[in-house]
């Protein structure tokens, strides 16, 4: 142990290798349930050459590595090491933005870059980045794109991996092969820049889509040290509207049609009590938001950017208006109980402490998965059938629903919250957590961010591609260094 | 192992008698290919013959025929429409089983609420065009045309065109996917490999897709993709398209909802900004740089011809020379076609005020012919179905396409001027159709959404006049040169140049990429092609290079 | 002419597929977006008009034998022009339609003849028609019908029957039909009745090209005995015929199918078609009508260069691209027809699928020839038509036979039936 701390002490010096010890209990565990087990070091690098000499020493010493962008809470199990005598390499402390780019509405930044520290940023040239529902403020940037963490926006979401551009990474066999348009040049971005490039077409280089082989991946392929992302202009003009009803199924084909029209910037379907639990200033709040909230809200953002940003909002107002009179429903400008404004405020900003998930009992677990719209109510009744035979009371249960890649696919999330220093929620928590993925994964829920105990019951049912999966890792990172024991490695 | 009639009775055991031959006239048809004669000896159109054409009914076969060339270590190359040199057998030396996959050609299930398609390889894009279309709906039509197959451009080849800025490219489409790997696996990406549906293409986890294809496909060289989804996006126009015109000069009434521009731009640096504002400002359905590709001297001439059925290209030797004629083309050296579609039409009326306002700042302007009624109609049926592409061969029935470095508008505007300058050059012999330079086309943005583009100079020569082929040749080289002296790097004549390489430069070349995705792709071979039945346009390293890293 | 001379159209060949499909501007379905029989049935690549003409220029340079696939590839296609069409969409330089009959010819002309064919062409040479039947038979269409005899008399226009309706007495009424009303309307016309010879048409399409040339000119002899000008048909084969082979052979005369004549008269008002006929129907455009029923336009001349390397012809070549087939006049007389409901197929006019009975398949490849005619009954049935009304009695021929075949109901009528039931 004393030589591993030498070297690393040599790659990143002294203040930058933290021995395990209580004060960093953040680092073994995380709001999930899997097991926690304690790394021994803690490595914090500065830039590309330190991260890829950890790689390579892990290579020789056969060091299990853990990579980490965003600071506590983490929530999946993704960063607490699988096996023991791990290293953790916290890449906060890479946290510059390297460059923004307003005429080609690109910027390029590295993993410790959180939503915080880059919005404003952006917004000083008039960009911003799509972002996942209120990301906690540790929130990494890099690490909610590689783990296709659903944005809000999905008029933008091309494909699946957007915003996500182009990346550095070094893969777990110590090589350092960028992604994207970026590694099909030298390795300076600065002579990049010099020449023209910028990072933005994602695929390749060559024939292999090597972003495909990180993203999702849970830091078991290689680290990332910097991602390109595309940018949106920011609104001059930025309203919300609601359509509430008591029925997802009625918002179920407006929402469709909604996606297929490229109508709105932000669209995202909750039940009451997620809106609640979002919109909520404290326990009391919550409870009576609950209440006084309609049952489903599909909240939508119009914005009007670039030329005639009025008109444009306008004009989309106007049409979404038309579409939901088409479908019998009413496009309303408030909500009971929140303001306009409120709503906004809170979607297009990080979450506030605490972490929005925790206001209400302290603790949340959360199931999610992609699949069509029209699947969701029946996913929905499964999990308050599984509630109810567990005696968890259904109607605290948060729904979410967010239309990606332009309406096709939905990412589908249940909050359940619970009060962690109450034995007997954590452990129905626990079981309800279980049998619901159980329940959905076999009625076709499709588990693609197969976290913790997600992971067997996913891979078990694609034989050919958990083999195809172990091919492309053993490539990259033959002998196993890069955050073993996850997925189905 | 050379082949045998063992291996060939194994084959038809698996399609009958009636799907396979070794007629050698038969292979001929397989082997004759465009642009053979620029990396054939003598010039021949024909590249290798395969030593049997093949044709499966289902994935099955596929997957059986696949294990048959693994036994007897024959290449496998399959193709669905099988248009370019590099689609059949690619080396004289190796044995290649051509597989045609033109009896899987269904159109499995069209979901119109969550707007996907499943489609096998031989399904074009026009039909499946023309099905969705009923239901409100479209597809991203590659550059190529409607003739081409989605699932080979998605899967195996580039995937972009003139709608990809406001439809996505056909990767960005690409949903679940069945591929037979070249070991005769079969895997299933995303949501379908957990047998969820063909809704994803992603995960779980990282994304076995990765292995299939990057910024461009495998090419055939790594297995046979048999079925696959792909995402549709929306069509504000009527269920069918309501043809009117003469052959060939068809037209689409424009509804009132759409417009069919020509836009003109005095300079390149206006020509980029005027790029930026129409990404800023999301208008257009379709986005390209089209008509130009007949030549900065001719473009305009050739047009106007085409549009009147009762000419030819007889014409445009006088037309050419018409003042009137000679006025558009100098309107139209620096310009390109925009499409735009309204959702409504309060939508459609904004878009129209957003373009002339973004005209106004550039210094930009409609040009007035083109966007006269009967030119405007064309236009907006050209892009609508892309069923005229291939006028790209219509001067002498060769077309080559060079340049095409991708990047933003601002690089690729740096090599306008010089892919132009070479061009005057090379079209000075006469042994190419003076098109005049540039004659460079390319999409407003290959990537969705806007921010990268890239421009494909058109190259039209005799392939039946041998000094016509030799000079096309050159201008290939010529244009490889050119742009590596100004920084650029070879463009996508060096692509079809490599076809005819030798292993050992084609080696050379990739050694000098500055980063080591051809290593990677020889890793990724041997895991996935063991047997080494997949042909070199799955381009690599040799395995020697492994082992003096 | 001979294959040779169509080499450089193989070499320019880009090899597009556009050959394969009906004009991609006009694809409506899934289901009826193909344009060429031969390689929608037969499948491997060899059997599109790009995979004969690499199979001819194969032949030339002696990559091959002529081996029985290589005569399948030729023979087995109906030379329906779908190709030809297609590709001349974004090619003025190629004539693969006119390539595909020279690698007839030249297979023909080399012994290289298909087993099948010969028993047909033996009737041909002897018995002038196609159908392998007694010429004696052939004409009892007009019997009873008082009207010059040609062979004996003179007269400015004459009726030419077609072997196909002569011999197939199911079909009979179609020139009988069509005689009464040239009588009716007071033409001064004549027929040849039982002396009728085929007009060669079909030989010529199977490749027999001396035995077209000969017959060819026996009949251009016989009108210009009688003092023939113009020369009417309801068969779309024989006006396909008369009007783009014979001029090459020396023919003169104005040739005009049936349809256009009584498209005529309906307009100048000389025949009224007043009786309703209440049926839902629809239009199959013949190959030989359509697409390859355009004028004819003498030229001789060459190929030239501008642009440094652009293909143009001197003096300009005309273009047969199916752009001046016959495809009102056909729908005019049938939308004059009171109760008549026409609903058009996805296929029509320059884009119609063929029939399946031309270019010697019928005789030689049966079940190819059925297939392709059940491909576009099956496409009449998709519109809700109950009958598919033709203007070429092979297609009509055709069309029975698939419909008997699949037992269907579908009716299969002439032009000229209709017009006879709305007189």
């Amino acid at each position: 142990m004393d030589n591993k701390k030498k070297t690393l002490i040599g790659i990143v010096g002294k203040e930058n290798v933290l021995e395990y010890q209580k004060s960093l209990e953040t680092y073994a565990r995380d709001q999930s349930f899997v097991l926690p087990i304690e790394p021994w070091f803690v490595v914090r690098p500065k830039n590309m050459e330190e991260v890829q000499a950890i790689v390579k020493w892990a290579n020789e010493s056969t060091t299990p590595l853990v990579p980490m962008s965003s600071g506590a809470p983490h929530f999946h199990g993704d960063t607490v090491p699988s096996v023991p005598e791990a290293t953790l390499v916290d890449l906060s402390r890479m946290s510059a933005i390297r460059r923004i780019d307003r005429r080609n509405r690109m910027a390029v930044i590295e993993p410790g870059v959180t939503y915080s520290q880059l919005q404003p940023e952006l917004a000083k040239e008039g960009l911003r980045l799509t972002t996942p529902l209120l990301p906690r403020r540790t929130k990494s940037v890099i690490a909610s794109l590689l783990e296709r963490q659903p944005t809000i926006i999905p008029r933008y979401q091309y494909s699946m991996t957007e915003p996500l551009r182009n990346l550095g990474v070094v893969w777990g066999n110590g090589d350092i092969l960028y992604t994207g348009e970026a590694g099909g040049s030298v390795y300076s971005l600065e002579d990049q820049w010099k020449a023209g490039g910028r990072q933005v077409d994602p695929k390749g280089p060559g024939q292999t889509d090597y972003l495909r082989f990180v993203t999702g991946a849970q830091g078991t392929m290689g680290i990332v040290v910097w991602a390109s992302v595309k940018c949106e202009l920011l609104p001059d003009v930025h309203k919300v509207f609601f359509i509430a009803t008591e029925k997802l199924e009625a918002l179920i084909e407006f929402s469709q049609r909604l996606q297929r029209l490229r109508l709105g910037d932000e669209v995202l379907l909750l039940n009451n009590s997620q809106l609640a639990n979002i919109l909520g200033k404290g326990i009391d709040h919550i409870i009576t938001l609950r209440g006084a909230l309609p049952h489903w809200v599909l909240i939508m953002g119009v914005a009007g950017r670039a030329l005639f940003p009025e008109e444009k909002a306008a004009v989309q107002e106007k049409d979404i208006s038309d579409l939901a009179q088409y479908f019998g429903l009413k496009l309303l400008s408030a909500i009971p109980g929140v303001t306009n404004r409120e709503v906004l405020d809170t979607l297009i900003n990080p979450s506030g402490e605490p972490y929005w998930k925790f206001k209400y009992k302290g603790g949340c677990q959360d199931i999610f998965f992609l699949t069509t719209l029209d699947k969701t109510p029946q996913f929905i009744k499964t999990m308050y059938s599984v509630a109810e035979t567990l005696k968890y009371q259904a109607s605290e249960i948060g729904i979410y629903i967010q239309p990606q890649h332009q309406g096709v696919e939905h990412h589908c999330e249940f909050s359940l919250p619970f009060d962690p220093e109450d034995w007997k929620e954590v452990t129905r928590v626990k079981e309800l957590y279980c049998k619901a993925s159980e329940e959905l994964i076999g009625q076709g829920a499709y588990f693609s961010r197969p976290y913790g105990m997600w992971a067997n019951m996913v891979y078990n049912r694609d034989v050919q591609g958990t083999i195809a999966l172990r091919k492309i890792k053993q490539i990259f990172d033959p002998k196993n260094v890069m955050n073993p024991g996850k997925l189905c490695f | 192992m050379a082949f045998s009639k063992e291996a060939y009775r194994a084959l038809e055991d698996i399609v009958g008698p009636d799907n396979i031959s070794d007629d050698p006239a038969l292979l001929d048809t397989y082997a004759f290919q465009y642009l053979a004669e620029t990396v054939r000896p003598n010039h021949s159109r024909y590249m290798p013959r395969p030593v049997a054409a093949i044709m499966p009914c289902t994935t099955e076969e596929v997957q059986a025929i696949v294990k048959v060339c693994n036994r007897y270590r024959i290449k496998v190359k399959a193709y669905s429409t099988g248009w370019y040199h590099f689609v059949g057998a690619i080396k004289p030396e190796d044995d290649t089983v051509q597989l045609d996959l033109r009896r899987m050609d269904r159109i499995l299930e069209i979901d119109e609420k969550n707007m996907f398609a499943v489609i096998e390889p031989y399904v074009i894009c026009a039909q499946l065009q023309a099905e969705v279309m009923k239901l409100g709906l479209n597809i991203n039509i590659i550059g190529a045309g409607a003739s081409t197959s989605i699932l080979a451009s998605a899967t195996s080849l580039a995937g972009w065109g003139p709608s990809t800025f406001w439809m996505g490219s056909n990767p960005d489409n690409l949903l679940g996917v069945e591929w037979v790997t070249p070991a005769g696996d079969i895997v299933r990406t995303g949501s379908l490999g957990s047998g969820d549906g063909w809704f994803c293409g992603e995960g779980p986890g990282p994304s076995v897709r990765g292995v299939m294809r990057g910024n461009f496909g495998a090419l055939g060289g790594l297995g046979v993709f048999t079925k696959c989804a792909i995402k549709l996006v929306h069509w504000p126009g009527s269920s069918q398209l309501d043809i009117t015109g003469t052959i060939p000069a068809y037209r689409l009434p424009l509804q009132e909802n759409f417009r069919a521009y020509t836009i003109a731009i005095p300079t390149w640096d206006a020509w980029a900004d005027c790029f930026y504002k129409i990404y800023d400002n999301e208008i257009g359905y379709v986005f390209h740089r089209q008509f130009n590709l007949a030549g900065a001297d001719l473009a305009g001439a050739f047009w106007l011809m085409y549009i009147d059925p009762t000419k030819t290209l007889n014409d445009v030797e006088q037309m050419v020379k018409q003042p009137e004629i000679k006025k558009l083309t100098d309107e139209l050296r620096i310009s390109f076609q925009l499409i735009l579609a309204g959702r409504s039409v309060r939508d459609i009326e904004l878009q129209d005020k957003i373009l002339d306002q973004i005209l106004a700042e550039v210094g930009g302007w409609k040009v007035k012919r083109f966007c006269e009624q009967d030119m405007a109609e064309f236009t907006n049926l050209y892009f609508a179905r892309m069923g005229h592409k291939h006028l790209n061969f219509v001067w002498v029935g060769g077309y080559m396409g060079s340049w095409m470095q991708g990047g933003t508008p601002d690089y690729v505007k740096g090599y306008q001027p010089i892919a132009a300058a070479q061009l005057a050059r090379d079209q000075k012999s006469g042994l190419l159709v003076q098109s005049g330079g540039d004659a460079l086309m390319g999409c407003g943005s290959g990537v969705a959404g806007g921010g990268h583009m890239a421009l494909e100079q058109f190259v039209c020569y005799d392939p039946a006049d041998h000094d016509s082929v030799d000079t096309v040749i050159k201008d290939m080289h010529g244009a490889t040169a050119d742009a590596v002296a100004h920084g650029y790097p070879p463009g996508k004549e060096a692509l079809y140049l490599s076809v005819g390489m030798k292993d050992e430069d084609l080696y050379a070349a990739r050694r000098r990429a500055p980063q080591p995705f051809f290593r990677y792709q020889w890793k990724i071979k041997q895991a996935f092609d063991p047997n080494d039945v997949g042909d070199r346009m799955y381009m690599t390293l040799p395995p020697e290079d492994e082992t003096t890293d | 002419m001979a294959l040779e001379d169509y080499r450089a159209d193989v070499l320019r060949c880009s090899r597009c597929s556009y050959c394969k499909w009906i004009p991609f501007d006009h694809v409506k379905s899934w289901r009826f977006a193909k344009g060429c029989p031969s390689i929608d049935y037969n499948k491997f690549q060899s059997y599109s008009a790009a995979g004969r003409l690499v199979t001819g220029l194969s032949l030339m340079d002696g990559r091959c034998d002529v081996t029985d696939r290589v005569i399948d590839v030729a023979f087995k296609c109906q030379l329906c022009g779908s190709c030809d069409v297609a590709c001349k969409v974004c090619r003025y330089d190629m004539e693969p339609l006119l390539a595909l009959h020279e690698l007839r010819f030249k297979l023909v002309e080399e012994g290289h003849t298909l087993p099948q064919n010969t028993p047909v062409m033996e009737g041909f040479r002897k018995e002038h028609n196609m159908l392998m039947k007694p010429k004696g038979q052939g004409g009892k269409w007009a019997d009873g019908l008082k009207v010059k005899d040609l062979s004996k008399e003179k007269a400015e226009v004459a009726f030419h029957a077609g072997c196909r309706s002569s011999y197939d007495r199911d079909l009979a009424q179609v020139p009988s039909v069509s005689a009464s009303i040239l009588q009716k309307a007071g033409v001064d016309f004549g027929i040849l009745g039982k002396a009728e010879t085929c007009c060669g048409g079909r030989a010529f399409h199977m490749g027999y090209r001396a035995d077209f040339t000969s017959a060819a000119k026996h009949t251009v002899k016989t009108w210009t005995n009688a003092g023939v000008k113009t020369v009417v048909t309801p068969c779309a084969d024989c006006f396909h015929t008369f009007r783009r082979l014979y001029p090459e052979v020396g023919s003169q005369v104005e040739v005009l199918h049936m349809v256009e004549f009584v498209d005529r008269l309906v307009k100048q008002g000389k025949i009224k078609l007043s009786r309703p006929v209440t049926m839902k129907i629809t239009y199959h455009d013949p190959c030989h009508l359509g697409r390859q029923g355009e004028p004819y336009v003498p030229w001789k001349g060459k190929e030239r260069k501008i642009f440094g390397q652009a293909v143009v012809y001197d003096p300009p070549r005309p273009r047969y691209n199916g752009a001046k087939g016959v495809y009102e006049p056909p729908r005019n007389v049938l939308k004059a027809i009171p109760g008549l409901e026409l609903v058009e197929m996805e296929r029509i006019k320059e884009a119609s699928w063929c029939c399946g009975a031309g270019g010697g398949v019928r005789e030689a490849y049966p079940e190819f020839s059925s297939w392709t005619a059940g491909e576009r009954i099956e496409e009449a049935m998709s519109t809700g038509a109950e009958a598919i009304v033709s203007a070429c009695p092979w297609c009509e021929r055709n069309f029975m036979d698939a419909v008997n075949a699949i037992g269907g109901t579908m009716k299969v009528f002439d032009v000229m039936d209709l017009v006879q039931q709305a007189i």
